[in-house]
C-alpha cells in the first residue's frame, strides 16, 4: 500500500514551479508514476508531497522548431510511437519506445519521466543521447538546457534540483544522410527491463566516409552512456567490417557494468560489442 | 549439425470405436465463461461484508533465527486494531503441513509446525503475528509498530550441504524429510550387459505458481457460531484441519471456494485460511485477509529444485537395458507436501520407457528456503526434463535419430513401468510424438550466426491421485419439476473448467442442453464432498461421481417412461429436454412431464454417488513394486528454436503439442489446457526461475521473477487425441498437469539440437547458451 503524502494540483506550470520552490524537504513531481508509484508502494521512496504536472498543458505535445524536434517531458512513450514526425526524423528514438515496456506503461509513462528518473536501463536514454538530445530544466528564477549526456550524474542521480522540473527535450533534426537503430536486449521479449542495449546513429557521406557517430549504451554502467572511443575512431573514417569491429570493442570497454538477477557483467560486456558492430554493420549499408 | 530429421511422417492412428455424443466432446461456451468475461465472477478477493475488518500478517525477514523478543503492545494500542494474535494466544495451533501415515514415511516432528512461529524462524516470510483492523491503512501501521529481536543462527540453503554430516538441522531429528527408492530387476547386470553407459546431471530451479489471483478470502462467525471461510482455495476439506488448528470441532468450521484465480497447485495447501478463522473467532466480526503479490511470491510454496542425476545403459542397437537414478529435492523449511512431490518424480523418473532393471534413489531435504510443495505437474515435469535430455543424449552418444531410440524403448499397453505397475489403458507415445513432429513442418534454414533446432519430449504423467490414499469423490444430481437440472459438488474450479465438465457430463447423461444444467459447487458443509483440485483427478473423480449420479436419474426416469410408453427402457434415449422411442423418435414426452409424473409417484428425482478409485495398500518405501496410481496420460511435445549464437537469445519459432485426451469432454477447455499448460511449461524452459540467496528471495515481483507475455512464444498448436481407454467418464484421462511436462524438455532438446552442446540447467537463458558454446570451442 501506499505510504501517505500530500498531493497537489497545478494548473499550471507557473503554479507547479511555485509549488515545487515552497514545498518542504521531500517534494517529488508526478507525471505518468509509472516508477515513482512502484518506488512508493515497495518503501524505496517516501516522498511527502507530490506536484502532479501530468495535467499541464504547457509540458505536451511535439513539434519542429528552429531545425529541433521538441518534444514536451509529459509526452507520452505511447504518443512518440503515434507521431509521424518521430517516426520520420528519428526512427532510433521511435524503435525504442516499441519496445518499451508494455503497452500499458506506455499509455502512462512519460519521456521526461523516464529520462528524470535516471535508472541506468531507461529506454529513452540512449537514443536521445544519440541524437545529441537536451534538456530543458526549469525553476521559477527561469530556464536552462543541458545536454542529456550531462544531465546523468549516476543511478539515479541527475542535475535536477528539488525546485526544478524537466520541461521538454530538444534535439536537432539529423540530416536525411544520418541512419540509426536500436536494440533492446532483455530476458524476455515485453515487459523487460534491459540487460543491455544500444542505440547507433551514423552520417555516411557519399564517399563512403563517416562523417558524424553517435554510439550510446544502456544499463552497462551506472548511468546512460556515450562510447566516445568508438565514435572517434569511426568518424572520418570508411566502415569497414574490421573497423567496425574494433570500434564495437571499445564500446564495450567503455562500459562498467554489474552482476545482478538479470545478468552477469562478463555477459553484458560481451553483448554490447556484439549488438554495437551489428548495428554499425547494418547502417554500412 | 542437428540430431532431428527435418521432417516427420506420423503412422495412422490405431482404430478406435468412439460414439458420438450429443453435448460432450463439444466445444460448447463454458458455463463459466460469459460471466467472468464481463467482469461478474466474484472472486475471493472482491468480497467484502459490513463491520469488516482488515487483516495482515508479520512475517520474518531473516531465514533461520531463534525470536529473542516479540512485543506487538504498540500494535494493540493503536487505535483502530481490534486484535494482535501471536503464538502466545494460540498454544494449541499446530498447521499439518503433511499428512503423516499416509506417504508409508516416518511421522516427521516437522509435519506439525506452529501456525504462528513461536521461538523459532526457518525461513523468510513465516508468519508470526497477526493484525485485524478497522481499515487496511491501519493494520499496516500496526504491522510497522511490532517490535521484533532477532538472535539469528547458522541456516542451510543447498539440499547438499543440508546432507552433509554438521550441517545446521532445520528441524528435528535431521534434514532428511523423505526418502524412496525404485528395486527394479538386477540393474548391475544390466549395466554390465550394456555397450554403452552414459551419465548425465540435470538442475531445476525454485519456481513460482504466479496466479493473476494472490491468495484473499473472508471469514464470519455466524448465528450458529459456525466459522465460515469464503476463500480462493483447491481443497475445501481443509476446513478439517482449520478446525483442528483454530480449536473447534470440525462442523464449526465451513469452507466456502470461490472460483480460483489460478492455483497450478499453490492453493493446494491451506493459505489464509486459518489466519482468518482465527482472527474471525477472536474479533466476532468479519475479516479479509487479501495477500499483496510480494507477499505472496515470498510466503508461499514452490516448485521444487531438484538436482537428477541419470546413469544409463544401453545396447548399440538403442535399447535401453538399465537406469540408475539419484534425485535430490530441496523441500524448503517445512515439510508439506515433499514427500508425495518426491515420490511422483520417483515413479516418474524413467519416462515413459521399458527398463528391465531400475534403482531410482530419491531424497527430500529441508533446508532454510521456502517450503516447496505442489505445483501442476507435481515432480513430473522436473523428471521430464532429465529423462527426456537423457533420450536425446543416448541418441547423440549412438548415432541415431531421437524418435527411433524413443521407438524402441517406448511403453506399451500391458508393459509394467518402474514400479511393476501394468500399463492398462492406451499408451499413444509414438503416435504422439510423431504427430507434433510432424505439424512442425519443413524445418527453417540457419540464418548466419542464428542456429534452427528443434527438440521433442514425450512423457507419462498420473491423473487421480496416489491409490493408498484411497480417494472417493461424491456429487449430487437432481431434475426439477420444470425439466432443468441442479447438480451439486464440492468441486473447486480453478479455471479450468472442472465446473463446466460437471455440467457437460450431466447434460449428456440426462439428454438435456448444457444451458439447463445449474452447478452448485465448492461448499464444505452445502454440496457433497468431492476431493481436492489437484492430481489431475476432478474429471476422473468428481466426473465419474457425477455420471453415477445422473445415471442413476436416468433409470429412474427410463424405468417409469417404459412403463409410459409400453416400450423396453433400452430402446428409450433421452435428447434435447425429451425422453422419446429410439425406433420412432415422434413418440415422446417432455422430461419436465415425466419428471412430475415420477414426483406424484414418489419416485426418487436425485441421486448422491460415491465414487471409489483403486484401494491399494502402501508399497514398501524401499523398492515401490506395486501399483501408484489409477492411471496415465500420455503425449509429447515438439518445438523449434532459434538460437543466437553471439548474443544467446532464443526464439521459439513453432510448439506443437499432442496429448491422449482419452475423451474430451469439452474440446475448447482441452485445447485451453493445453496452450496455457504449454505457456507455463515453455516459461519454465526459457524465464522462470525464483532466485535465492542465502535464504533470501531476489525475485519477489513480477518485474524481477519473469513469466511469459503474449509477445514471448507464438500459440503452442493443440493436437488432441482421443483413444477413449481412459478411466474417466466416457473413457477420458486428465489433461490439466500433464499440459505442462513437456514443454521444457522439448525446449532444452531443441536448443542442443541447434547448437550442438547440451545445457542442463533451467531456466536456459542467453548467458548459459553462451556458457555452453564456449564449453565446445
Amino acid at each position: 500500500m501506499l505510504p501517505e503524502f500530500e498531493l497537489l494540483m497545478p494548473r499550471t506550470l507557473s503554479e507547479a514551479l511555485e509549488m515545487l520552490t515552497q514545498a518542504r524537504e521531500g517534494v517529488a513531481p508526478i507525471a505518468g508514476g509509472t516508477n515513482l508509484v512502484v518506488d512508493m508502494r515497495g518503501g524505496r521512496h517516501r516522498p511527502s508531497v507530490l506536484v502532479n504536472v501530468a495535467g499541464l498543458e504547457e509540458l505536451r505535445g511535439i513539434r519542429r522548431e528552429n531545425g529541433h524536434v521538441v518534444i514536451g517531458a509529459t509526452t507520452t512513450v505511447a504518443e512518440l510511437l503515434e507521431e509521424p514526425l518521430i517516426a520520420e526524423a528519428a526512427p532510433v528514438l521511435w524503435s525504442a519506445a516499441r519496445v518499451f515496456a508494455n503497452p500499458l506503461v506506455r499509455n502512462r509513462a512519460t519521456v521526461g519521466g523516464n529520462l528524470a528518473d535516471a535508472s541506468p536501463a531507461a529506454d529513452t536514454a540512449p537514443p536521445l543521447l544519440v541524437l545529441d538530445a537536451e534538456v530543458q530544466l526549469t525553476s521559477k528564477e527561469g530556464s536552462r538546457w543541458v545536454p542529456l549526456d550531462e544531465f546523468f550524474l549516476g543511478v539515479r542521480q541527475t542535475l535536477r534540483q528539488p525546485d526544478e522540473l524537466l520541461t521538454a527535450i530538444r534535439f536537432p533534426v539529423p540530416p536525411s544522410g544520418a541512419v540509426g537503430g536500436f536494440y533492446k536486449l532483455g530476458l524476455r521479449k515485453a515487459d523487460a527491463i534491459s540487460v543491455a542495449s544500444v542505440a547507433v546513429v551514423v552520417e555516411v557521406g557519399e564517399d563512403g566516409t563517416c562523417r558524424k557517430a553517435r554510439i550510446a549504451m544502456g544499463a552497462v554502467a551506472p548511468r546512460p552512456i556515450r562510447a566516445y572511443e568508438a565514435e572517434k575512431l569511426l568518424e572520418g573514417r570508411v566502415l569497414t567490417p574490421e573497423l567496425v569491429a574494433e570500434a564495437a570493442h571499445l564500446c564495450a570497454e567503455a562500459t562498467s557494468p554489474i552482476d545482478d538477477i538479470r545478468a552477469s557483467a562478463a555477459y553484458r560486456k560481451h553483448v554490447v560489442e556484439v549488438l554495437a558492430r551489428r548495428l554499425l554493420s547494418e547502417e554500412r549499408r | 549439425m542437428g540430431l532431428y530429421k527435418s521432417k516427420y511422417t506420423a503412422k495412422p492412428l490405431p482404430p478406435v470405436d468412439l460414439p458420438e455424443l450429443r453435448v460432450v466432446g463439444k466445444p460448447l461456451r463454458r458455463v463459466d465463461a460469459l460471466a467472468k468475461a464481463v467482469g461478474k465472477t466474484v472472486y475471493a478477493g472482491d468480497f467484502s461484508m459490513p463491520g469488516m475488518l482488515y487483516a495482515k500478517v508479520f512475517r520474518s525477514t531473516v531465514p533461520s533465527a531463534r525470536i529473542k523478543r516479540l512485543d506487538v503492545s504498540k500494535a494493540r494500542a493503536l487505535p483502530g486494531v481490534a486484535c494482535v494474535l501471536t503464538a502466545e494466544d494460540l498454544p494449541d495451533g499446530k498447521l499439518v503441513t503433511d499428512i503423516p501415515g499416509q506417504t508409508g514415511q516416518k511421522v516427521r516432528k516437522g509435519s506439525l509446525t506452529s501456525v504462528l512461529a513461536r521461538d523459532r524462524v526457518r525461513f523468510v516470510g513465516e508468519p508470526i503475528a497477526l493484525v485485524a483492523a478497522e481499515t487496511l491503512e491501519i493494520a499496516e501501521k500496526a504491522l510497522e509498530m511490532i517490535e521484533i529481536e532477532y538472535e539469528e543462527l547458522p541456516g542451510v540453503f543447498d539440499p547438499l550441504e543440508a546432507m552433509k554430516p554438521g550441517a545446521p538441522i532445520v528441524y528435528e531429528p535431521d534434514n532428511i524429510v523423505a526418502r524412496w527408492k525404485i528395486r527394479k530387476g538386477d540393474v548391475h547386470a544390466g549395466m554390465a550387459e550394456a555397450d554403452l553407459i552414459i551419465e548425465n546431471t540435470y538442475r531445476v530451479p525454485f519456481v513460482e505458481h504466479a496466479y493473476l489471483e494472490p491468495e484473499a478470502g473472508v471469514a464470519w462467525v455466524d448465528e450458529r457460531g459456525v466459522i465460515n471461510i469464503r476463500v480462493s482455495t483447491q481443497v475445501v476439506e481443509h476446513f478439517r484441519s482449520i478446525a483442528k488448528a483454530v480449536g473447534v470441532p470440525q462442523n464449526k468450521i465451513r469452507t466456502i471456494g470461490t472460483m480460483v484465480g489460478g492455483g497450478f497447485g499453490g492453493k493446494e495447501d491451506i493459505t489464509v485460511e486459518i489466519f482468518l478463522a482465527l482472527l474471525a473467532k477472536h474479533t466476532q466480526r468479519p475479516v479479509k485477509l487479501v495477500y499483496t503479490r510480494e507477499e505472496s511470491m515470498m510466503s508461499q510454496s514452490k516448485r521444487h529444485p531438484f538436482i537428477i542425476t541419470h546413469r544409463t545403459g544401453v545396447k548399440r542397437n538403442g535399447r535401453i537395458v538399465a537406469a540408475e537414478i539419484d534425485l535430490v529435492a530441496d523441500s524448503g523449511a517445512y515439510p508439506y507436501l515433499s514427500p508425495y512431490v518426491l515420490l511422483y518424480a520417483v515413479v516418474m523418473a524413467t519416462g515413459p520407457y521399458r527398463i528391465p532393471n531400475v534403482r531410482v534413489d530419491g531424497v527430500a531435504v529441508a533446508t532454510n528456503n521456502p517450503f516447496t510443495s505442489a505445483f501442476r505437474g507435481f515432480g513430473g515435469p522436473q523428471a521430464a526434463f532429465a529423462y527426456e535430455q537423457q533420450m536425446d543424449a543416448i541418441a547423440e552418444a549412438l548415432g541415431m535419430d531421437p524418435m527411433e531410440v524413443r521407438r524402441i524403448n517406448y511403453l506399451r499397453t500391458g508393459d509394467t513401468n518402474a514400479t511393476g505397475q501394468v500399463i492398462e489403458s492406451a499408451a499413444w507415445l509414438e503416435e504422439t510424438a510423431t504427430r507434433a513432429l510432424e505439424a512442425l513442418g519443413e524445418k527453417e534454414p540457419d540464418r548466419g550466426s542464428v542456429k534452427i533446432g528443434r527438440g521433442v519430449a514425450s512423457y507419462f504423467q498420473s491423473y487421480g491421485r496416489i491409490t493408498w490414499l484411497h480417494d472417493t469423490s461424491r456429487a449430487w444430481v437432481g431434475v426439477e419439476l420444470d425439466g432443468t437440472v441442479v447438480v451439486r459438488s464440492g468441486v473447486p474450479d480453478l479455471g479450468a473448467g472442472q465446473v463446466n465438465s460437471l455440467a457437460q457430463i450431466t447434460a449428456e447423461v440426462l439428454g438435456v442442453p448444457l444451458d439447463q444444467v445449474t452447478v452448485y459447487s465448492t461448499d464444505s458443509a452445502l454440496t457433497p464432498l468431492a476431493g481436492t483440485s489437484t492430481a489431475t483427478r476432478q474429471l476422473y473423480m468428481s466426473g465419474n461421481a457425477v455420471y453415477q449420479a445422473a445415471s442413476a436419474v436416468r433409470k429412474v426416469l427410463l424405468d417409469r417412461a417404459s412403463k409410459h410408453f409400453e416400450e423396453d427402457p433400452k430402446d428409450l434415449d433421452m435428447a434435447e429436454g425429451r425422453i422419446f422411442v429410439k425406433h420412432n423418435p415422434e413418440q415422446s414426452i417432455s422430461l419436465a412431464e415425466m419428471a412430475q409424473i415420477c414426483a406424484a409417484e414418489g419416485l426418487p428425482l436425485s441421486n448422491l454417488a460415491l465414487f471409489r478409485a483403486p484401494f491399494t495398500d502402501p508399497l514398501d518405501p524401499e523398492n515401490l513394486q506395486g501399483r501408484v496410481f489409477p492411471d496415465f496420460t500420455f503425449g509429447a511435445q515438439a518445438v523449434e528454436v532459434a538460437v543466437d549464437t553471439e548474443t544467446g537469445e532464443i526464439t521459439l519459432l513453432k510448439s506443437v503439442a499432442c496429448h491422449d485426451i482419452g475423451r474430451a469432454i469439452n474440446r475448447a477447455a482441452v485445447e485451453g489446457q493445453i496452450e496455457g499448460g504449454s505457456s507455463q511449461g515453455l516459461g519454465y524452459a526459457l524465464l522462470e526461475e525464483y532466485v535465492m540467496e542465502e535464504g533470501i528471495p531476489k525475485t519477489v515481483t513480477l518485474s524481477e521473477y519473469l513469466i511469459p507475455t503474449s509477445m514471448d512464444f507464438p500459440p503452442t498448436k493443440a493436437i488432441v487425441l482421443e483413444s477413449g481407454s481412459g478411466k474417466g467418464p466416457f473413457g477420458a484421462k486428465g489433461i490439466g498437469e500433464p499440459s505442462l511436462t513437456p514443454a521444457a524438455a522439448a525446449v532444452a532438446n531443441a536448443v542442443a539440437d541447434a547448437i550442438g552442446v547440451r545445457i542442463h540447467e533451467l531456466p536456459i537463458t542467453p548467458e548459459k547458451v553462451l556458457e555452453a558454446l564456449k564449453r565446445i570451442k
